[in-house]
């Protein structure tokens, strides 16, 4: 590409970026007003109106990110999007950019989230969130209840461990809510590793700071975990919690070069760091 | 445990059994200075495991306010202590 062309290509990327967050913003108001009252009427069945509203909520930011693929700001690729399907899994995520969660619900039918409870405050944006059957970020254990109940019930619940997106450059950070909830319910967690190249909309980039190119997101999926093989017999969820934590943590470290995962195989388990391995002693 | 009055000694040393027992944690690790959350990774869901576990040496309920202005190792110690001195005979 030539000089001005670089020089038109970012203007453009700046002026594409900025179009689609206040697209956000109005679609999220307009759709809430619109097509999320209609789903929720269509039905009596409550548990009816959850599905489809989270089927709408799938559309939704499935066109959003064709919106961004088509002009031009990014391109992205999914492995093992099937997994991601299959109900009553804690789907649990590493979160390196402001968009990961519209990328992944973009790749789900059906999927509980977790959203900041100010949004019951929100007069228009309560509802969907409401008739989603959503859960709000409360404290402690609360939201493991919360959380454990809808996995209990089969739906599937998705999960960012760190609790905030990722810092660039700083070792990863997790809080142990994820594993509290996955050995609650003793569900099964699927791993998910995101990445962005050139990376962008990290924690404290800027929006108009759009990077040298246009972004490219990978989804890969890793393979179902058990959390009860966490467990020992007899033994507070405190400290199995801590073990579960430490194997996610090692998981993203290892999988971050694109190595698949270890707990798939075996084998490799001997060539994990320290961390893995007294995990998994 | 016999419930009675216990020095700041036997109340740390209690302490200490129950956050190596309880979140795998080293013995040295828990010095009175040794910020929970900080240095010890103790966050809001383990601290509902330690005070339930707490009661049995104030062998009485702990109100979780009790609590609320705890930051370090050293002030669990003082919190118990004050809350023992308060039921000696409970």
């Amino acid at each position: 590409m030539t000089t001005v062309g670089r020089i038109i290509n970012h203007a453009w990327r700046v002026f594409a970026t900025g179009f689609v967050f206040v697209l956000f913003g109005v679609g999220a108001l307009f759709i809430s007003l619109t097509v999320f009252p209609v789903l929720r009427l269509s039905t009596r069945d409550p548990d009816v109106a959850r599905r489809r509203i989270q089927n709408g909520m799938q559309y939704t930011f499935r066109t959003y990110i064709e919106i961004m693929r088509l002009l031009g700001i990014m391109t992205y690729e999914v492995h093992g999007v099937e997994r991601l399907r299959e109900q009553g899994r804690l789907i649990v995520a590493n979160h390196p950019t402001l968009i990961d969660v519209v990328l992944l619900v973009s790749l789900i039918p059906e999927v509980d989230c977790i959203v900041k409870r100010g949004l019951w405050r929100n007069p228009f944006l309560r509802w969907p969130v409401i008739w989603a059957s959503y859960i709000p970020n409360s404290e402690g254990e609360e939201l493991i209840e919360g959380c454990s109940g809808t996995l209990k019930k089969g739906h599937s619940l998705l999960v960012f461990p760190e609790g905030t997106r990722t810092v660039p450059g700083r070792p990863m950070h997790m809080q142990r809510g994820a594993a509290h909830i996955a050995l609650a319910a003793d569900a099964e967690l699927l791993p998910v590793t995101v990445t962005c190249d050139p990376p962008t909309l990290f924690k404290g980039n800027p929006w108009y700071r759009v990077p040298a190119r246009r972004f490219h997101m990978k989804v890969v999926v890793g393979d179902p975990v058990s959390a009860t093989t966490f467990r020992e017999e007899g033994e507070l969820p405190a400290r199995a919690a801590r073990r579960l934590t430490q194997w996610m943590l090692a998981y993203y470290a290892g999988t971050e070069s694109g190595r698949p995962s270890r707990a798939a195989h075996p084998e490799k388990a001997a060539e994990a760091p320290v961390p893995m391995a007294s995990a998994m002693s | 445990m016999s419930v009675n009055v216990k020095s700041r000694e036997e109340i740390l040393e209690y302490l200490r059994e129950t956050l190596v027992e309880l979140f795998e944690l080293k013995p040295e690790q828990v010095v009175p200075e040794a910020k929970l959350y900080e240095d010890l990774d103790i966050d809001s869901i383990d601290a509902v495991d330690l005070i339930l576990k707490l009661k049995d040496l104030t062998g009485r309920k702990i109100q979780p306010q009790t609590f609320k202005h705890v930051r370090t190792v050293g002030d669990v110690v003082d919190a118990l202590e004050a809350l023992m001195a308060e039921n000696p005979a409970a």
